[in-house]
């Protein structure tokens, strides 16, 4: 092969590619467009959260069990109140179920919790709701546990020492850490924060490897369907090899999806960064992920690529080239498809077997370096590297033959015999 | 050995045979007519001989050995469905098939532009190719095609869709060519282009090679043996054996043991006034409806 060709080739594919205006919204556009778009959601959001739990809500009590210590409440206007949130809940104490369910039906209360005589032999509490009460507002609300703290309190007032009943009303307080590079670390991150800064970053860098991967293809179907439908194949051919060409598509568009990546992966780079500076130790950056990103990407990427280069050209057409490559397509997504199995166990036999499958191992790799970078050894990175090169060798001679025989083809399809006769 | 030679090559593409045992040869700066009807196996031949397709049997060399990137290097070729990246400026796509062709980028971006202006596009260069008209377009191509002055150019039906002038142009192009020692495979279907242009012809029929030769020797071959003879008397009368009249001229089929020079002489000796005379000689489109309408 003539690098000259090559680089001829895909110099003009990739100037091709990069002057269209799709290309420029796709890259520069899109990370600006869900920057604003999640901005927006989340500022919007968190707006109407913040004005919600501004809000003071009332509820009722009715002590008919009479187990509820008094001391907490202050008397205001006539009842017996209690804050249980600072500027936020609070509670008044009626005699009667009667006084409250008033209270309730008029709305100056949103629930009535009631203390039944035989509370003490059965625990239960009746939460009375009026109708215009919102479905979901005694599901998620605070107030339920914080009348529990209060139900315990006033239970064991006065019967046990300091340190026991400080021990029962609050009898564990998790402190966690995690086994770090430099040893034991403490962190104080919430359960649901944690899972959602593992799970994030894999996905999202996932998700950007996967249609960074597809779109790159995509330009690649597409360039094979022009010169076939321009019907350019032929000049193309009387001057360079088909291996020369494919090569040269391959490095042209490659490099304009790998400029499309980096931006991309850039806005994970700086989500990561904001969020490392933001919760100082306890987010984990996947450092390793993000380096390893662009090998695993490329490599992917001259694997895909040149089987779909290779099936493209057996298409007549653009929508008939689609067709063909959705096959690889798919393969590529699978690790996708079973993210839940990956993000709960990233080194588990699936995660190893996939990492070792050419097709799957890039977006595998990557997820498994970003949930759990311990669990995978290094000689599996670069084995499951190792692998996709010498795949990508093969794929691209075998795929050169292919894209001869397709190139030239403007009627039916060749039979399999024929394919598999070319391809030998 | 010429600048491209087929050996007994053979192509088929499932049951039909697109090529049956061809032979020929093209020598070096000739202009060498490939003809043959639709889908006679002309594209077929052209492409096997220039790599693109490779035959099942039989030997193609190109400069004297097997077609390999190098030698391709040397060579042109104007197919007949022609390509272009329509959204591209002429500019860039004759830079880039000049590349394609070896050329470094600055010397295939001045012989684009020279060529350009050779055939008439210099005010186009700036212009995107879907602008262009379907003449321009071809033009560009054919300027693309000739930008590496190969030393073998394959030209299939470069007259299609030209204006007189264009055609002129093109002609010209061609013999500039032969002056200059450059070999031309010219694929067409205008016969008067190829008795205009070409040395030597084949013709394919089905796959299999019908007539080769030098153009005026196989024109030769399938001429008549007649004469037209302009007079104002009457041939028969004179018991000269005139055929036929048309229009003050005599067309006359001459014994087969006379030959035109001998006829005129002839003539002469017994007195007839000849204002002009010609032997019939065969026009290519005669000998391509002959052959391949099934008389041959």
């Amino acid at each position: 092969m003539r690098i000259q060709r090559i680089a001829a080739v895909a110099r003009f594919e990739f100037l091709s590619v990069v002057k269209r205006w799709s290309y420029l919204l796709a890259t520069f556009g899109l990370p600006l467009f869900l920057a604003a778009v999640s901005g927006t959601v989340l500022g919007v959001q968190t707006y109407f959260l913040s004005q919600r739990a501004s809000e003071s809500s009332q509820f009722g009590l009715v002590d008919e069990a009479e187990v509820i210590d008094r001391s907490s409440f202050v008397e205001k206007d006539g009842e017996l109140r209690w804050r249980a949130r600072e500027n936020a809940d609070e509670v008044r104490l009626y005699a009667s179920r009667d006084a409250a369910r008033q209270d309730l039906a008029s709305g100056a209360v949103r629930a009535v919790y009631v203390i039944e005589d035989d509370y003490l032999t059965t625990g239960e509490v009746m939460a009375i709701e009026s109708e215009k009460t919102p479905l979901l507002t005694m599901r998620g609300t605070s107030i339920e546990p914080l009348l529990r703290d209060l139900l315990r309190k006033s239970l064991i007032e006065g019967r046990l020492d300091g340190e026991v009943h400080q021990r029962v009303l609050s009898p564990a307080y998790f402190v966690r850490s995690r086994l770090g590079p430099k040893g034991e670390e403490l962190v104080d991150l919430d359960e649901a924060l944690d899972l959602l800064v593992r799970t994030t970053i894999p996905l999202f860098l996932g998700i950007l490897l996967l249609t960074a991967l597809l779109s790159a293809s995509g330009y690649l179907v597409q360039t094979v369907s022009t010169d076939k439908e321009s019907k350019i194949v032929e000049v193309l051919l009387s001057s360079v090899t088909p291996e020369e060409i494919l090569a040269g598509k391959l490095l042209g568009l490659g490099a304009a999806g790998l400029i499309q990546f980096a931006v991309w992966s850039s806005m994970v780079v700086v989500v990561a960064l904001t969020a490392s500076a933001a919760l100082a130790a306890f987010v984990s950056i996947p450092w390793g992920a993000l380096a390893a990103a662009p090998v695993l990407f490329v490599l992917g990427y001259l694997f895909l690529g040149s089987l779909m280069l290779a099936t493209a050209a057996l298409g007549a057409n653009a929508a008939e080239s689609q067709k063909l490559t959705l096959g690889w397509a798919v393969l590529a997504i699978l690790p996708l498809m079973v993210l839940v199995v990956l993000l709960e166990d990233p080194n588990g036999i699936l995660g190893q077997a996939m990492t070792w499958i050419p097709f799957t191992s890039p977006l595998t790799v990557i997820i498994r370096l970003s949930v759990d970078a311990s669990g995978i050894a290094s000689w599996e990175v670069l084995g499951a590297m190792l692998v996709l090169l010498t795949s990508t060798w093969l794929s691209i001679r075998v795929g050169a033959r292919l894209f001869r025989v397709g190139f030239l083809l403007t009627g039916t399809m060749p039979s399999f015999a024929e394919l598999w006769r070319q391809a030998r | 050995m010429g600048v491209l030679a087929y050996q007994g090559v053979s192509k088929r593409f499932g049951q039909h045979t697109a090529l049956d045992g061809v032979s020929l040869e093209v020598q070096e700066g000739e202009v060498f007519g490939l003809l043959g009807p639709n889908g006679a196996g002309k594209t077929t031949l052209i492409r096997i001989g220039l790599d693109i397709l490779r035959a099942d049997a039989g030997d193609v060399s190109l400069f004297g050995a097997k077609p390999t990137p190098p030698t391709l290097d040397r060579t042109a070729y104007l197919p007949e469905e022609r390509g272009v990246y329509r959204r591209a400026r002429v500019r860039e796509l004759l830079a880039y098939l000049g590349q394609l062709k070896g050329m470094s980028r600055a010397a295939a971006r001045d012989a684009g532009e020279r060529w350009l202006e050779r055939v008439g596009l210099g005010h186009v260069a700036e212009q995107r190719v879907e602008s262009l008209s379907k003449g321009m377009t071809q033009k560009v191509q054919i300027a693309a095609c000739l930008m590496s002055d190969p030393e073998l150019c394959v030209l299939d039906e470069p007259f299609s869709g030209l204006d007189p002038v264009n055609v002129a142009l093109v002609t010209e192009l061609i013999e500039e060519r032969r002056k200059g020692g450059q070999t031309t495979v010219l694929s067409t279907h205008m016969m008067h282009q190829v008795e205009a242009l070409c040395d030597r012809v084949a013709l394919i029929h089905r796959g299999e090679l019908l007539v080769y030769g030098r153009l005026d020797e196989i024109r030769q071959r399938y001429s008549p043996h007649e004469v037209m003879v302009w007079t104002a008397m009457d041939l028969v009368a004179m018991g000269l054996c005139a055929t036929q009249r048309k229009a003050g001229c005599w067309r006359v089929e001459l014994p087969s043991s006379a030959t035109p020079a001998g006829y005129l002489n002839e003539l002469v000796r017994n007195g007839v006034p000849v204002d002009r005379y010609e032997p019939l000689i065969a026009r290519m489109d005669e000998i391509f409806v002959h052959l391949v309408g099934g008389g041959g």
